[in-house]
């Protein structure tokens, strides 16, 4: 298969020679890339590699008033340079592109925004060779043809991306399409490895079909449960189901056939453990805008298995992330975009698990003004914050039961 | 029981700033003919629950609004 994105939902079947004609074409670039289009996205980022400059990649559906608050502007125009036409390497084939990009970039930095602790989502930077830490380039992956089931914009999904691309790989868009979507683009394309978020996994269940030409499964966050790994086995009969651990901040860092993870060897000195709280060193890390001590606590709570060797489950977090279906929401970035609108007193955010979510997000609000109806709710927070970030269950109450900290909040 | 399933529908349709139903068939399927997300499929199970106290996707996924109707008769 010579095709280096299928995208049916944007109507995108890009060819490598397309590919490579266009990036060959560019005129203009701008640092900023803000597209729901993935393959905008993805030339976006390999222009990016070959001219050597920052890309910074923001999520399609920011509101205005994140945009700015993440990097002070929300209209990127006058941030578009021209490219000079001595800039693009001339490119012959795929094979160049790929030798080309792999030529280890050094001023090159991709730049994400995750969920901060704080409030606002923050900034985390990596370099080449830190997003690409995990990338096996092999021969026997260069025949691999990836399901691309994450947002292009996260760090997951530029896991994918770039363990793709350096392969030669051709990509098969399954995010956002329907469950029969899914299987059919499975199914045509011959897809081998496919990477997504146990909810994507668990809105593929029940399925009577099967799908033997997937070899690998990768999810992260929660793991599954009996059935569900008893399920997806008997869909997928010839997958080696994995489950890997990662964040924005440090990228993936371990992969486990079970709920089991151990280390590997040129990692052991740079991982820890204090209090069952997983720590990870400074130069595992992006950088970030924030300072950061010598280990960088994760929130991840473990549970010891074998000491030497270490081995360990992750039982739960410590830190306040909801974790809505693989994306993390922080509760008091939620709570900050509600207390700002008129006639609200007081909210908490708090999680109810799910069985499709893993948890949604629910709120106690407390009104003084009857106004204040579910949908005012609603419509203000879709101006403000991304809609996985907006309570689905809303409840007016008198007080609040408890402030989620535990402390009297004064307003 | 079809008209309060379609009530909760249009509540889930309604907050999403999406088009509300007249009425509902068994057939009607959740994601193509309704055209809800994960997000909303979420929320339908929460508010399913709160009121007949059953997860309707605790045993996998459901797809039509005659499976929802058929766990509900069932309990």
């Amino acid at each position: 298969m010579n095709y280096f994105l299928k995208d049916i939902n944007n109507e995108r079947l890009i060819t490598w020679d397309f590919l490579i004609d266009d990036i060959t074409n560019s005129s203009i670039y701008s640092p900023y890339c803000k597209s729901a289009d993935y393959y905008t996205v993805f030339k976006h980022i390999i222009l990016s590699l070959l001219l050597d400059e920052e890309i910074i990649l923001l999520d399609s559906d920011f509101t205005e008033s994140e945009l700015i608050n993440l990097t002070g502007h929300s209209d990127y125009t006058s941030f578009i340079k021209p490219v000079g036409k001595s800039k693009v390497p001339i490119l012959d084939n795929k094979h160049e592109l790929i030798e080309k990009l792999s030529k280890c970039p050094d001023k090159w930095k991709i730049t994400l925004f995750t969920s901060g602790t704080t409030g606002i989502p923050k900034k985390v930077s990596h370099d080449f060779k830190s997003i690409t830490r995990f990338v096996k380039v092999s021969e026997r992956n260069k025949n691999s043809i990836w399901g691309f089931a994450y947002n292009p914009t996260h760090m997951a999904g530029i896991q994918v991306f770039f363990q793709a691309l350096l392969n030669g790989n051709s990509i098969i868009r399954l995010f956002g399409l329907d469950t029969q979507g899914i299987y059919a683009e499975i199914k045509n394309n011959g897809i081998t490895h496919i990477s997504a978020t146990p909810t994507f996994y668990r809105l593929l269940l029940p399925c009577l079909e099967t799908f033997p030409s997937v070899e690998r499964i990768t999810s992260g966050g929660e793991k599954f449960n009996e059935k569900t790994f008893k399920q997806l086995k008997s869909i997928f009969p010839n997958a080696k189901i994995t489950n890997v651990y990662a964040s924005t901040e440090a990228g993936t860092l371990f992969a486990s056939q079970n709920d089991i993870f151990s280390i590997r060897p040129e990692f052991e000195n740079l991982i820890r453990i204090e209090n069952n709280e997983l720590l990870i060193h400074r130069s595992l890390m992006g950088s970030t805008d924030a300072e950061i001590d010598e280990w960088y606590h994760t929130g991840d709570v473990i549970d010891m298995v074998t000491k030497d060797p270490l081995k360990f489950r992750f039982v739960n977090r410590k830190s306040e992330m909801i974790n809505v279906g693989g994306y993390k929401v922080n509760p008091t970035e939620v709570e900050e975009a509600l207390l700002a609108l008129p006639g609200i007193k007081n909210v908490r955010i708090y999680p109810k698990s799910n069985s499709i979510l893993g948890n949604i997000i629910c709120c106690e609000v407390v009104r003084s003004s009857n106004q204040i109806t579910e949908s005012s709710i609603r419509a203000f927070l879709q101006s403000r914050i991304q809609e996985y970030k907006i309570p689905r269950v809303i409840r007016f109450v008198e007080e609040l039961s408890t402030t989620r900290t535990g402390k009297l909040k004064r307003n | 029981m079809q008209e309060n399933i379609l009530k909760i529908i249009n509540i889930v349709l309604e907050n999403r700033s999406k088009k509300r139903l007249e009425s509902i068939t068994n057939e009607m399927n959740l994601r193509n003919d309704i055209g809800f997300d994960s997000l909303d499929l979420a929320e339908l199970t929460v508010r399913i629950e709160a009121e007949y106290d059953i997860d309707i996707f605790e045993d996998g996924i459901v797809n039509t609004v005659g499976e929802i109707l058929e766990k509900l008769e069932s309990l």
